[in-house]
This record gives structure tokens, sequence and C-alpha cells, in this order.
């Protein structure tokens, strides 16, 4: 499921999570516009040089849509107490990020604003 | 016979071993500790870390490059990535790569000083073996780079190194926002590193960037924090980037490879030389 939230500056938590954001411009995703997901994990890529989430999202027409989801790097999630297991296919989860522009089905991610679907934290906090 | 040439081999070895472990001693005594695993100490990685990025770094750029810069931000704020050689993995180079966007590790000894970045698997070598300026020299992104010594306090031990980087490669920029260099690539860096006075856990790069595209020399200062326990990482950025330039667009690589538009109605790549499929 996706659902379009309130005009947000995500700005902040995007720069200032982690310390490896931002070798490359994140201007692509819409940083003003972040939309909530729900979905179901097909893979997650814990790879350089930014981490992948790959979801797929139920349309609200019963349509599958896959998500590339883009987060930090391996290294800055493992400062965040990540590891390449934390997250596995069939892992139920809802996110908060900021899509690309063009309004296909790629964006953004950061540790703070994802769950597991029944609430529960991907990783408690130290 | 055998018995007397093992024993001679035997003292041999050992008198190496006590010349070479004598070296290291020496040269321990007599340079600053920077080992560990040095992380971005100033926060967000825009080059001047005392100012907010983006329009308000204020880079003393020459009317030319300062329409370039704004350029490359207004290309930025519509999605796009062109300018910044970084969205294709290619080098941060000098000065770049001492933002640390990854930590960095520096292995100090006698001849030379070397700096290996995490990020983009980058590596610095600082020759301070007294070396003068070769005559003919391969530009690099990183470039050449010649380093002395020196004891400010006059305790008889080094606690800063100067550097002077020259034989830069393009394209380079100072950081994400596209703040260019001229493409000359005639640059020069110059760099005073040392530990905080009260605080050994503090590294200070204040760095000096000479570049035709400025109308005068720009110095930042970067800081670093120790950890020296921390773990290191392997980082191929060709592993899965899906980050693609294509002439000047940006484009975004979904899971299956296909690409996708970064901006509301951007056009496709050029397909010339493809023969449609009807």
């Amino acid at each position: 499921m996706r659902r379009q939230l309130g005009a947000l500056l995500l700005g902040g938590a995007l720069v200032g999570s982690g310390g490896a954001l931002a070798h490359h411009s994140f201007a692509m995703f819409d940083q003003e516009h972040p939309v909530e997901l729900e979905g179901t994990v097909q893979e997650f890529k814990f790879t350089a040089p930014h981490a992948f989430i790959i979801l797929v999202v139920k349309q609200e027409d019963g349509r599958l849509e896959t998500w590339s989801l883009e987060g930090v790097s391996p290294s800055a999630l493992v400062r965040e107490g990540w590891s390449r297991t934390t997250l596995k296919p069939g892992d139920e989860l809802k996110l908060r990020v900021t899509p690309l522009r063009s309004g296909a089905p790629g964006g953004a991610w950061v540790t703070q604003h994802i769950h597991f679907r029944d609430g529960k934290a991907v990783v408690l906090a130290p | 016979m055998l018995d007397r040439r093992a024993i001679q081999i035997a003292a041999l070895l050992a008198m190496l071993a006590l010349a070479a472990s004598g070296a290291r001693a020496h040269d321990e005594a007599k340079y600053p500790d920077w080992k560990g695993q040095w992380t971005r100490g100033n926060g967000p990685a825009q080059w001047d870390p005392s100012k907010p990025g983006g329009p308000r770094q204020q880079p003393p750029l020459t009317p030319e490059y300062q329409a370039i810069w704004e350029a490359n931000m207004a290309s930025q704020a519509s999605g796009g990535e062109s300018y910044n050689p970084q969205a294709v993995c290619l080098p941060s180079g000098m000065p770049r790569l001492m933002i640390a966007y990854e930590p960095i590790e520096i292995i100090v000894t006698a001849e030379a000083t070397y700096v290996r970045s995490d990020h983009l698997s980058e590596f610095r070598r600082i020759y301070t073996d007294g070396r003068e300026w070769p005559k003919n020299v391969e530009p690099t992104y990183t470039g050449y780079s010649i380093g002395r010594w020196i004891d400010s306090d006059g305790d008889g031990r080094y606690d800063m190194l100067e550097v002077e980087t020259r034989h830069l490669k393009g394209p380079r920029t100072f950081d994400a926002s596209g703040i260019p260099f001229h493409v000359d690539n005639a640059a020069v860096i110059k760099e005073r590193i040392a530990l905080d006075k009260a605080d050994p856990d503090l590294l200070r790069d204040e760095i000096t960037a000479i570049d035709h595209a400025l109308t005068r020399p720009w110095t930042v200062t970067r800081t670093y924090r120790r950890d020296r326990a921390g773990e290191w990482f392997e980082h191929v950025c060709t592993e899965d980037n899906h980050h693609v330039v294509i002439g000047k667009e940006s484009y975004f690589l979904d899971a299956a490879g296909y690409l996708m538009p970064t901006r509301k109605d951007q056009p496709p790549p050029d397909l010339r030389y493809f023969q449609s499929r009807k």
C-alpha cells in the first residue's frame, strides 16, 4: 500500500543520518513529499555503494508494484546496529520513503522511518 | 657442520630482527600516533563545514565558474547529477577525498604517509622522503603529493604534516553540490594536518585550494574523530550502483536493471544506434 503524506521537510533527516550519505546528490528524491509504503521484502541488498530494499507493494487495484529503495551505505548501517541479515525476504515492512520526482517506483529511506508492519522496531536501540 | 651453519643462520636472523625492531622503535618515537579509524568530525559533507551546504558555501569562484556552479545546483534541484563524477563511481580525488564520506586510515612511515579511504577504495600517497618535484608526472585523481614533517613545539617529535598536491586529473568537484574546479586541472592543494593539542582523538586538516576557478585561495578546516576499534569495510562502488548518467541526463536503475526516469517528463536516452522492434 502506498500513502501520500503531507508535505514534509525531511532534508535534515536524510543529510544528518549516517555518515555516508551524500557522495551523490539525493535531489532526485522528493524530500518535501514523502510517501508511506507497506509491503513485503523481496530482497535486502547489503551492497556498495548503498544498501537497497526491494519491496513489493500491493496497489489499491490489487496490482503488485516493485519498489527499489536506496538507503545509506552498509558501513553506516552497521554503525546503526544493522547487518546483512537484519531484513529477510518475506519480512513485512512499513516505511516512509522519499520517492523519485518522476513518479517511478524508486525512492530513498533512512533507518529512523522504517518498522515492521506490526509496529516492531527493525533494530532495537542500543 | 650442519649444526654450525644452522647456528650461524639463526644468529644472523636474530641480528636482523633486532635491527628491524630498533628501526621501528626509532620511527614510532619520532612520528605522531595517527593510528585508528578517522570518521568525519564536523557533520554533513559540504566542502566548507563551517557553513551550510549549497549557495551559502559562498566559494570565491570567478563569474564564469560561479555560473557553472549555479547551473549544477539547478540541475540538482530537478533531480539531475550529471555534473557529479561520484554518481557514476569516479573517484573523489583531491581534495574531496578528505571529506571522508566513509572512514579514512592514515598510515605513517618514514618515507611516505598513506591515506586510505573506505569510500570508493581510494588511496593517497604523500612522499616524505625529501624528494623534489619530478619533471614529468602523469596526472591522477589523487594527484602527486609531497609532505614535510614539522616539529612545531620543538619536543623532538613531529606533530604536523604539511602537504602540497599537484598534477591532478579531472573531472573533480569540491563536493556533491558541484562546486567546480577549473578545467585546466592546474589546482594546487596545500594541507596542514595535526592532532588537536588537547584532544588526541581529534585530527584537523587545514586545506587550501589554489585554482584558476577561484579568485583567491580558499581555505577550509575539516576535522576527524578517532575510533581505535572501528570496523573496516570493502566499498566497491560499481557493485550495485543504481545511478546512471547518459549524456547530461541522470537515470535510476530498478531491481531488474531497467532505467527509471528521475524527473517528471524526462526523455528516454537516445537509442539511435538500436534497431527498434516493431
